[in-house]
């Protein structure tokens, strides 16, 4: 693949099908967003029946949300602001020809969003003692109405499938970074790395939304 | 953007210099993240004061405000292709015909509307002047 050699990139970056490598990176960059645009369709099916549900127990949604744990929610949402902002330094860098510089924002990126199932985890030990629980598993001896499991059943899956969302992020980014350590993304070619880093953005606009309509009701 | 041929020209007429020309810096990154740092303080305390009707479209107008910041910014929309661009805003066309057609259903539900054993909408939210009681809060 002299082809790749002659722009200065490494091989099997540019595929033969593709005419120039800014068409490649454009047809890329479109199927992501097409990907991204199924991901926030996915979560939008879960925020309308939250809302269909708040609308219907709005006393107990407000209830249940004062029993949860704000202080850590909001640590958490401060983690996942600075997580994006590290993975946005990370193409930065490997923009600039950093490739060190890029690996150590992904590093810490990674260590963000560790720490965030970590509190996150934490939340959930204190719910399954406390039986706050989804369905017909609600024990919880504080908020005893009708809408309060359901509360905690939309609590459990919207907190479940974004945390699902943060660790297929987690395994996406260390295999972008075993890839920038490689030297594998510079300033002429950089998509890969820019495509997990809108994966992560998206995890971080979910829960931007979660964080008030749980924790803030 | 038109590098055509074989290989045999010289590499620095070859690599395009995409859609950014202008030089890039990180700066923009910090003020976002500064800026979602303080959206993220106000929607905390306006959340903890508990502004009544005003709480909810409050919180949402912050939580829009921090999406478009990342959105825009941390994932290059503001320089990105139209095609893009169009993807995204067409998805956030339908989860806004998702919600606005599910919450409209919900909120005008009245009881002769409401088939029997619905789990909900049975003993609430009557239209104006069809019973005199008014639904609870």
């Amino acid at each position: 693949m002299s082809h790749e050699a002659d722009l200065g990139l490494a091989p099997g970056i540019l595929g033969h099908h593709f005419s120039s490598l800014a068409r490649q990176n454009e047809a890329m960059r479109l199927g992501m967003w097409l990907f991204l645009a199924t991901e926030i369709l996915l979560f939008a099916g879960l925020f309308t029946g939250y809302a269909v549900y708040r609308f219907e127990f709005p006393e107990a949604f407000k209830e249940c949300s004062r029993h949860l744990e704000l202080t850590a929610g909001t640590v958490n949402t401060l983690v996942l602001i600075t997580s994006s902002l590290t993975v946005a330094l990370a193409i930065h860098y490997a923009r600039s020809n950093r490739p060190k510089a890029a690996a150590v924002c992904l590093v810490l990126t990674l260590a963000f969003a560790l720490a965030f199932l970590g509190i996150k985890a934490i939340e959930y030990t204190a719910h399954f003692h406390e039986k706050s629980l989804p369905g017909k598993y609600y024990a919880f001896e504080e908020v005893k109405v009708p809408g309060a499991a359901m509360f905690f059943s939309l609590y459990f899956l919207m907190t479940g499938l974004h945390g699902l969302h943060v660790v297929v992020g987690m395994s996406v980014l260390s295999w972008i970074l075993w890839r920038t350590l490689q030297g594998r993304y510079n300033e002429r070619y950089y998509t890969g790395l820019e495509l997990g880093g809108l994966y992560w953005h998206l995890v971080d606009l979910v829960w931007i939304f979660l964080y008030p309509l749980l924790y803030l009701i | 953007m038109s590098e055509s041929g074989p290989s045999g020209r010289p590499s620095q007429t070859l690599h395009p210099h995409r859609h950014d020309e202008h030089p890039h810096s990180a700066v923009p990154y910090y003020a976002v993240w500064i800026a979602l740092v303080f959206f993220t303080a106000l929607t905390y305390f306006t959340g903890k004061a508990h502004l009544g009707s005003w709480a909810l479209p409050i919180a949402l107008t912050i939580a829009c405000t921090k999406s478009a910041l990342v959105a825009l910014i941390f994932m290059h929309l503001k320089d990105s292709s139209g095609t893009t661009r169009l993807v995204f805003g067409t998805s956030l066309v339908f989860v806004g015909l998702l919600l606005f057609f599910t919450v409209a259903d919900v909120a005008t539900r009245f009881t002769p509307a409401t088939p029997a054993g619905a789990p909900f909408g049975t003993e609430r939210s009557q239209p104006e002047g069809l019973l005199e009681h008014e639904m609870p809060e």
